[in-house]
């Protein structure tokens, strides 16, 4: 599918110099590694402003304290006009076939930011595979994969806003175990520090008074299940199951005279479920595949508001958020080299956010279109409208209309795509 | 609120993971034999037919579909986590889909270089593939044309070196593979050279990709071009009206593509200068014999009658 060729680490010291700069590459001709540069672009323009963001999910209450608020509120922090998209690089190596290394960089014209940088072990016997470092999560189906491979410009939303801006992403480990069945099943679990938003938001004690506390980590266990029947050579399809459990959520808000903290532990359940069909004619024509995933999130906190000045206590409660959400894609090849897209997604059929006297939020939703075109493999434009209807807080619901252009491009040895 | 779960919490998580492991393992099938997975059908025709009672065969690519652009699926790891033996073309190949799948499989016999990997390409000398000299653009084959399943003279030198690969695997029966890989090699080439004379000398041979090239490796065809502008790159329409201005010179031969590649081009040839289009099946069915191999060689030469 992608070519691919095993680069010489030397003539691209430059490339490679780029992201470590200063670093010593003099003993690098004995390195053996897959050097890739995935370089996204996205045209961005809003049709018709609706709501910001999603009743119950405001950014406020989730993002304090998390280095990786984008600032926007908006989903995903695309300025109106260009901006730089998913972009990506990214360096792999394998060590006497025993081990395997990924460093993925994920960068924008401002920043870079270590997407991934982990090792996996490849010589293990009996099925068993072990990562360790900073990785995308296994749970779910997309949260696993980078922007390249998906099928729209944006994350889902249940993505963003049930886990964090960048899904589930976190240091830590993870065990796999491939069953020796003829069906294929796979059984995964993962120890994580615990620091995405929206599952394991940390922030640590912040002394006297606040009953915010240090949690040592691993804070976060993620378990998953992924079952795939074989169903012959003209579909494939792969189900599955996945929850977590956090023994530290935390949050903080800064209100005019006081402190308001969330203390506790939440959970996350969903499942997961892809089919693919391929049609056997050239460059994807009459291709297609269905992908949906559902996940349910509690927060189960204790709120303790402390006065900045006296330490005097208010709003001692305990409460529970519980919220979900769901997307359904499906695409198409319409033409050799062309394909289109449907999705639909609700965020908050369960919405319900404890605070206070408790509240029930209305559900929100998006509908994206999309078209792609492939004028080479590792070439796409791709066209996308998304009517967002998000609720308001106060029930209210406004529509909005965007539209994005991507253009995508992957450079050097990108490698295969997992299924 | 208090933590009820505190930190023995991962240890109960992997409890309840054991627990489904060993759920999990009355599923298990013993196998029988040497279980070999194999990338083509051609490959498996080679190992059935050299293995024979003594081995099981599964083939991943379906030989209806461009073994180019397969998805790494979760049933081909499910096949490799058990394989003893891996079988694959080699020289990129199956790039886009195996490594991903070996590295998945959590079975490290049939990684490469290990005892369970076999790769054809690597005792074979290939032809030259254009993209080695091509811009960096479509596939980028540095080994070579990996598409020599299409020259049996090839396939037929492959069959010693797996048999001797299988008997390092299977010790007791390496005398018998051998003498089997032998008996193979015969038959093709012998199939070969009576083919050989149901072909003109001198005919025109234009094909899709550079996959068909190898028909002149064995047949006295003359290769004149490709559609594709570059491997992997669809012809456009003035591409092929290029290709028109260039043939017309030519007498007229015969344009052949695989089933999975579009006819369009072929056609337009066809039209345009009076070339014959033809289009072919590529590898023999999933579950062949040597019988179905000698029939897909047939299939190529009548395309060429």
């Amino acid at each position: 599918m992608q070519k691919k060729r095993s680069f010489k680490l030397a003539p691209l010291a430059g490339a490679v110099g780029l992201v470590f700069a200063g670093a010593q590459v003099s003993t690098a001709n004995e390195l053996d590694l897959d050097i890739s540069l995935i370089i996204d672009a996205v045209y961005f323009n809003t049709l018709s402003t609706g709501n910001e963001s999603p009743a119950g999910f405001s950014s406020g209450h989730h993002h304090h304290g998390h280095s990786h608020d984008h600032g926007h509120g908006h989903s995903h922090g695309f300025d109106e006009g260009f901006n730089m998209g998913h972009s990506e690089i990214s360096i792999e190596g394998t060590l006497g076939g025993a081990l395997k290394g990924v460093l993925m960089l994920g960068f924008n014209d401002k920043e870079v930011e270590v997407e991934e940088a982990y090792l996996q072990t490849l010589g293990l016997p009996n099925g068993l595979q072990l990562k360790a470092g900073k990785f995308l999560s296994g749970i779910g189906y997309i949260n696993s994969q980078h922007g390249h491979d998906w099928d729209f410009v944006d994350r889902p939303l249940l993505n963003e806003y049930l886990f964090g801006d960048h899904g589930l992403q976190e240091t830590g480990i993870q065990a796999t175990w491939l069953a020796p069945t003829d069906t294929y099943t796979l059984f995964g679990l993962e120890l994580l520090q615990g620091e995405t938003s929206g599952v394991a938001n940390y922030i640590g004690s912040q002394g006297d008074g606040r009953i915010l506390k240090d949690v040592s980590g691993p804070r976060l266990v993620t378990g998953f299940v992924k079952f795939a029947p074989d169903l012959g050579d003209a579909n494939a399809a792969q189900f599955g199951l996945s929850g977590g459990y956090a023994r530290s959520y935390q949050n903080t808000r800064e209100h005019s005279l006081r402190n308001e903290d969330w203390d506790g532990t939440a959970w996350f359940a969903g499942v997961d479920g892809v089919f693919k069909h391929d049609a056997g004619r050239s460059y994807g024509h009459g291709d297609w595949r269905l992908q949906g995933e559902y996940f349910y999130r509690a927060q189960d906190v204790d709120r303790r508001d402390v006065a900045f000045e006296g330490s005097a206590v208010s709003n001692v409660q305990s409460f529970t958020n519980k919220q979900d959400g769901l997307y359904i894609q499906g695409v198409y090849g319409i033409a050799p080299r062309w394909e289109a897209g449907l999705r639909a997604e609700a965020l908050g059929f369960t919405n319900k956010v404890g605070r206070g006297d408790g509240k029930t939020e209305d559900t929100s939703y998006r509908y994206s279109a999309q078209l792609t075109f492939r004028p080479m493999e590792p070439v796409f434009l791709r066209a996308q409208l998304s009517s967002i209807d998000f609720a308001d807080d106060d029930h209210s619901h406004g529509n909005g209309l965007e539209f994005m252009l991507q253009l995508n491009v992957a450079l050097g040895a990108h490698g295969a795509h997992r299924f | 609120m208090t933590h009820l779960l505190p930190k023995t919490l991962p240890s109960l998580v992997l409890g309840i993971f054991l627990l489904l492991l060993i759920w999990a393992l009355p599923g298990t099938v013993v196998a029988q034999g040497l279980q070999i997975v194999t990338t083509t059908s051609t490959l498996g025709m080679l190992a059935r037919e050299i293995g024979g009672d003594a081995v099981q065969v599964r083939v991943l690519a379906p030989p209806d579909r461009d073994p180019h652009y397969l998805d790494a699926r979760p049933s081909f790891m499910a096949a490799l986590r058990r394989a003893d033996l891996l079988v694959e073309m080699g020289a990129d190949l199956e790039e886009g889909w195996l490594p991903v799948v070996q590295t998945s499989a959590g079975n490290p016999r049939i990684l490469n270089g290990r005892e369970g990997h076999f790769k054809a390409s690597s005792h074979l000398q290939l032809r030259r593939s254009i993209t080695m000299d091509g811009p960096n653009l479509g596939h980028v084959h540095a080994e070579g044309n990996p598409h020599f399943h299409v020259d049996p003279l090839r396939i037929a030198a492959v069959a010693m070196p797996l048999a001797a690969h299988m008997g390092t695997l299977a010790p007791q029966q390496e005398s018998a593979f051998m003498a089997r890989a032998e008996q193979i090699a015969m038959r093709i080439r012998s199939h070969a050279a009576e083919l050989r004379e149901q072909v003109s000398v001198g005919r025109l041979l234009m094909t899709y990709h550079e996959d068909l090239d190898y028909l002149e490796e064995w047949l006295p065809v003359a290769l004149v071009g490709h559609l594709e502008p570059l491997p992997g790159i669809p012809p456009s329409a003035r591409h092929l009206r290029t290709l028109v201005t260039e043939l017309a010179e030519l007498r007229p031969g015969v344009v052949i593509h695989a089933e999975y590649q579009p006819a369009r081009g072929a056609r337009f040839l066809q039209q345009e200068l009076g070339w014959e289009a033809k289009s072919v099946r590529m590898e023999p069915p999933a579950d062949a014999r040597l019988e179905d191999y000698l029939d897909l060689m047939q299939h190529w030469v009548d395309a060429l009658k």
